[in-house]
């Protein structure tokens, strides 16, 4: 909310600058998102008088004119504007002015002629129409009264103001208003604040001869107060109102309608005002609109109302959806001649769910959402048939109609200062609690500890003890609170056994050359298509957003490999050769459910490789290490995910559970995300990592006797596969094999067609004693026996 | 010629002899040639059978003697050589110690989970326990018990990703307060750091999804110092000694007091830069006192216990502290950017 300084000053006439306010007002928690100075970019503009002003000799739209700015020498000024004449009162940008736009003004010779400055339009100074009417149209503004020669027009035009934006907290709508955020600038600068008086002047009549009033939902409008004013003379406002709106970021549009702007601004109560010869039998009744009805609203735009939806309405059709924008037809124009204004309160959230369904969003309806006080509706109908008076915009015909049934009571809350200063965490004394409070217009009764607090009108936000604190607290100073550590009873603290196991991971995964990335965890339903997936796959069903931003981010992913893949082709496409990336992050199951009925929450972890030193086998390496340092065994066989190779595809087992696949992207899927080099991916399940993970044991004593070691090349059929064939022959070798490794892989149409020689290489230990020849020889031999039912035999 | 004279012959010769010798090798068959079996110190020991027998031990002592100072003037010799002949392969060894090396390439962990790394490490520290919960939650714990009720003007400010009526993505992690509340007994110390979304398009500063840590503290006279104490230790480990934190009154539903919090600019340590805008503090987070309210729907006894809460965007943490000015670089997954982590 804007607020230029001398609207606050009007009822704080010792408020600091805007500087120093802006900084109490922070710290006592109104917000002040900047301050700025409306005509700061406008210096050196100055009136002056257009002494004569004749056509310019090389020029036949150009004008030649001797200004007078109030000193012994008039300047002379080439001026392009139709309307310039000899006589006018006009801005004049001097040498060396600055305007809007860093222009700056420079001597000069305009098709020969000199011109000593430039004679401004209202565009050129900053200053719209609405802020400064000028005499005629098009071109220089002219001045419609007397100013003194040479004074500086900002003063005038209102552009030397400093304007405090505000922004204003969810629960303080009484700061929405000037009176509101003027309170908090007296407390916050320890001054006073300066309520006007009201007046309100009847001019005869009678309201009842005028218009009725029925209120049909007393839920939705719990106060509706009406008034009239007839012989309605709409003109413009005067210049001191038409600088206030300005200021406060509103244009002004006639007296009128500024007058409910400016009490809305100045009081928080959103006004409406009816043209009462366009409302249908002078009968307002405010009722939720029924189904088929519609209404055309103040911009022109159409809107079809439902039941819930308040209207203020003639005696046949709405003319005004409640507390957000008034309709087309009772608008005051400037042939009204007899008009009601409103002053109402909606409830908060029917207004708001009107408002969004509408998709309207107004002054008004922003402030009823908010929360309107009940109580203070009649000083703000008061206050606008003061002005309506004061600037003789109309007659107030006597009399008003106000429709309260249930009036609202004060709000008290009882506290104790002892346990107010507690909570705050400061030694604030009742003395201190009770001055404070007292300053924002609390009611105070105090016994000793004891407080009962009558809560001021517009401060629906202080209900209980804690708001008093927050009150109190916030004026004492926040700046004020100590620090301490805490006290009692100490806990343990520390990660959860999940948390330490994915930090290992990390650990050890960035310690192998990866890089940790993050996505989103929303993604586009097509990108499992890009997948290849089957069609029953469980990873289609992904739980969708309602309201989503867009389509790429509508449902809840279900794998990270999409991600993943287009993270690797990212880089691929950005000209990096080489990456190793992981992610650990969720996917969300809609089909099964907690008992909360919320969508089972899965922690997976995505890994992925490309670069001229990778391959298949060195992620496997960099899978399995990751594994063996959890602690967990796996056998190692063929997989069939669609995204992958079909012959560089492994799962991972630990027994009956699937930890996850490994293997290079299927060249198809490579095309869907355009990565023009192979890339390796593992999509691994954490939970059953994480479950499968075993602690070290204790450590093995160092071997006391000497180690032996045999290699063995076995020839072998090409598809045979060496993993269970290793497995085999390891376990038919029995207790003495220690370990076994795989040295060498060698083919050659020596061996022959369809065949590979692999060279395994065999370490017997005997723990007891040093091994004799017979018992490595048996070992060997029963080796080679298992190596032959895999119709491998020794290469000769 | 007598032993005597022999033997001093043969001693210049091995003088002169060994003077050339430069390597190992030569001086070998030096040795061979004066004390080798069939050397010449050899031969004169053995040719003493000619002598007088009253003239052999005296000579037999003179050819002991000369074995034993030829043998010494080898040894020193060879010392000698290999002394050099190491220098000289120090020498050949050389390399150009200049020369650009392979490094082993070693990964980093993403910048927000280093900075939640760092946060959680800083008060599990002080005893807090690290809680986690569900992403997608329900509107009753992401509103409801944090008294934000349907339609009230606060969900405003929280642009909700809905997966139906009752289900959203939480919006802050303030739903795991409600969690730890009715899971758990005073005293309460928990932070919950994770993901969070809003429905906020992708720019330099916003994302639709972000992360969050939440603190909690429950137990019995906990007041707004114990949470400025609290931070203040949060600020000075995360950020180093005489970054502080500043309190300014706000309002959050959950909380009561509530405070937004500022910490020291740590660029300029408070003097005031671009970077805080010339104020000297950085708007970080957000707390208060846990509001009666949601300690009663929690199941907590407001009489007895009091508590207080925060909580602290993750992304602006990050962004700070790494100089990061553009947000969607931190989930784009760009090497170059993830590499200069450290």
């Amino acid at each position: 909310m804007k607020v230029p300084m001398k609207w606050i000053r009007r009822y704080v006439p010792e408020a600091p600058s805007a500087d120093v306010l802006a900084e109490k007002m922070i710290m006592i928690g109104n917000a002040v998102e900047n301050v700025e100075n409306l005509g700061s970019e406008v210096e050196g503009v100055v009136v002056g008088k257009v002494l004569t002003c004749e056509p310019h000799p090389n020029s036949d739209h150009l004008h030649v004119c001797t200004v007078d700015v109030g000193e012994t020498e008039p300047l002379h000024i080439v001026c392009g504007a139709p309307n310039v004449a000899a006589g006018q009162l006009v801005p004049v940008a001097r040498i060396g002015a600055r305007l809007p736009g860093g222009v700056r003004i420079k001597k000069g010779k305009l098709r020969g002629e000199l011109s000593e400055g430039m004679i401004c339009s209202g565009d050129e100074i900053g200053c719209p129409p609405e802020l400064y009417p000028s005499v005629g149209s098009a071109g220089i503004l002219v001045f419609q009264e007397e100013y003194p020669l040479g004074a500086d027009v900002k003063p005038i035009l209102g552009l030397d103001e400093d304007v405090l934006d505000f922004e204003i907290l969810a629960n303080r709508p009484d700061c929405l208003s000037v009176w509101g955020l003027s309170r908090e600038a007296a407390v916050a600068s320890g001054t006073t604040f300066h309520m006007p008086e009201i007046v309100v002047t009847e001019k005869g009549g009678d309201i009842h001869d005028y218009v009725s009033v029925e209120v049909h939902d007393e839920k939705l409008c719990p106060r509706y107060i009406a008034r009239v004013i007839r012989n309605v003379r709409v003109g413009p406002s005067p210049l001191w109102l038409r600088q206030y709106l300005y200021g406060a970021g509103m244009r002004s549009i006639n007296n009128v309608v500024d007058i409910t702007n400016f009490i809305m601004l100045e009081t928080g109560h959103p006004m409406h005002a009816f043209d009462l010869d366009m409302v249908e039998g002078r009968k307002i009744i405010v009722r939720q609109a029924v189904e088929g009805e519609h209404i055309t609203t103040l911009d022109g735009k159409q809107h079809d109302l439902t039941p819930g939806q308040l209207v203020i309405c003639d005696a046949v059709k709405p003319s005004c959806v409640a507390g957000i924008m008034g309709g087309e037809e009772s608008e005051i124009t400037e042939k009204t001649h007899t008009m009601m204004f409103e002053c109402a309160v909606f409830d908060y959230a029917a207004t708001r769910q009107t408002s969004r369904a509408l998709g309207i969003r107004t002054e008004s309806s922003s402030r009823f959402e908010k929360g309107v006080s009940v109580r203070t509706a009649m000083q703000a109908m008061d206050r606008a048939c003061q002005m309506i008076h004061e600037m003789d915009a109309g007659d107030v015909v006597s009399g008003l109609i106000d429709l309260y049934p249930h009036p609202a009571g004060q709000q008290t809350v009882d506290a104790s200062c002892e346990r107010i200063a507690r909570r705050a965490g400061v030694p604030m004394s009742p003395e201190e609690i009770e001055s404070i409070l007292k300053a924002l217009r609390f009611e105070v009764t105090r016994d000793g500890d004891a407080l009962h607090v009558v809560v001021p009108d517009d401060r629906q936000d202080v209900t209980m003890e804690a708001d008093l604190c927050e009150e109190a607290l916030r004026v004492y100073g926040y700046d004020k609170i100590p620090g301490t550590l805490l006290r009692g009873e100490t806990t343990p603290g520390g990660r959860s056994a999940a948390m330490l196991m994915r930090m290992k991971i990390s650990d050890l995964l960035t310690g192998l050359g990866f890089y940790e990335i993050m996505n989103f965890s929303f993604v586009s339903p097509r990108s499992v298509e890009k997948l290849g997936l089957s069609a029953e796959d469980a990873r289609y069903q992904m739980l969708p957003i309602r309201n989503p931003l867009g389509e790429d981010t509508s449902v809840m992913r279900t794998t990270l490999v999409p991600d993943l893949l287009r993270t690797l082709a990212l880089n691929m496409n950005h000209g990096n050769t080489a990456a190793r990336l992981f992610e650990i992050s969720r996917i969300f199951d809609p089909v099964h459910r907690t008992e909360e009925g919320l969508p089972m929450e899965h922690m997976r972890l995505s890994m992925g490789i490309y670069g001229n030193h990778e391959d298949f086998y060195s992620l496997r390496g960099l899978v399995e290490c990751l594994l063996q340092q959890l602690g967990i065994e796996i056998v190692i066989a063929r997989g069939r995910e669609t995204f992958l190779h079909p012959g560089r595809s492994a799962v991972l087992q630990a027994g009956d559970c699937v930890i996850g696949t490994v293997g290079e992207v299927h060249p198809d899927v490579r095309d869907n995300f355009e990565m023009p080099v192979r890339a390796w991916i593992a999509d691994l399940d954490l939970e059953a990592m994480m479950a499968l993970s075993t602690a070290m044991g204790e450590v093995k004593p160092m071997p006391r006797y000497p180690a032996v070691n045999r290699d063995l090349s076995l020839v072998m059929p090409e598809d045979t596969e060496v993993g269970p064939l290793m497995r085999e022959m390891a376990q038919s070798a029995g207790s003495l094999l220690e370990d076994v490794k795989m040295f060498d892989v060698y083919r050659s149409p020596v061996l022959g067609l369809g065949v590979k020689s692999i060279a395994f290489s065999f370490i017997f230990r005997g723990q007891d004693h040093t091994l004799t020849e017979e018992e490595i020889s048996s070992a060997m031999g029963k080796i080679l026996k298992t190596a032959e039912q895999y119709q491998a035999v020794i290469r000769s | 010629m007598g032993v005597k004279e022999k033997i001093s012959e043969l001693h210049e010769r091995m003088l002169s002899e060994m003077a050339s010798a430069e390597n190992r090798q030569t001086l070998e068959e030096i040795r061979v040639h004066m004390l080798g079996k069939k050397g010449e110190l050899t031969a004169l020991l053995r040719s003493m059978g000619q002598l007088a027998p009253e003239e052999r031990p005296a000579a037999g002592q003179l050819i002991n003697e000369a074995r034993e100072k030829f043998t010494g003037m080898i040894e020193k010799r060879a010392a000698e050589i290999k002394v050099r002949e190491r220098e000289l392969a120090l020498e050949r060894e050389t390399l150009d110690v200049t020369q650009p090396v392979e490094k082993p390439l070693i990964g980093s962990k993403h910048p927000i989970n280093r900075v939640m790394d760092e946060m959680v490490e800083c008060f599990t520290g002080l005893g807090f326990e690290v809680l986690e919960g569900p992403e997608v939650e329900l509107d009753h714990y992401n509103f409801e018990l944090m008294n934000i009720p349907k339609n009230h003007p606060a969900r405003d400010a929280q642009d909700t990703f809905y997966v139906d009526d009752n289900i959203v993505l939480r919006t802050h992690t303030s739903p795991m307060q409600a969690r730890a509340m009715l899971t758990r007994k005073p005293p309460i110390r928990v932070i919950c750091p994770g993901r969070v979304y809003r429905a906020d398009e992708v720019d330099a500063t916003h994302s639709p999804v972000f992360h969050q840590m939440e603190g909690l503290v429950i137990d019995k006279d906990v007041n707004m110092a114990d949470l400025r104490g609290t931070l203040n230790a949060f600020a000075e480990r995360i950020y180093g000694k005489g970054i502080t934190t500043r309190f300014r009154p706000s309002f959050f539903p959950f909380t009561e007091p509530s405070t937004e919090v500022d910490l020291t600019c740590s660029a300029c340590h408070g003097a005031g830069c671009r970077i805080c805008k010339g104020t000297g503090w950085i708007e970080v987070l957000g707390g208060g006192m846990v509001n009666p309210k949601v300690l009663e729907m929690c199941g907590i006894d407001s009489s007895v216990y009091s508590g207080f809460a925060f909580g602290i965007g993750l992304e602006r943490i990050a962004m700070l502290r790494y100089g990061i000015k553009d947000m969607r670089l931190m989930y784009e997954g760009d090497v170059r950017f993830l590499g200069q982590f450290r």
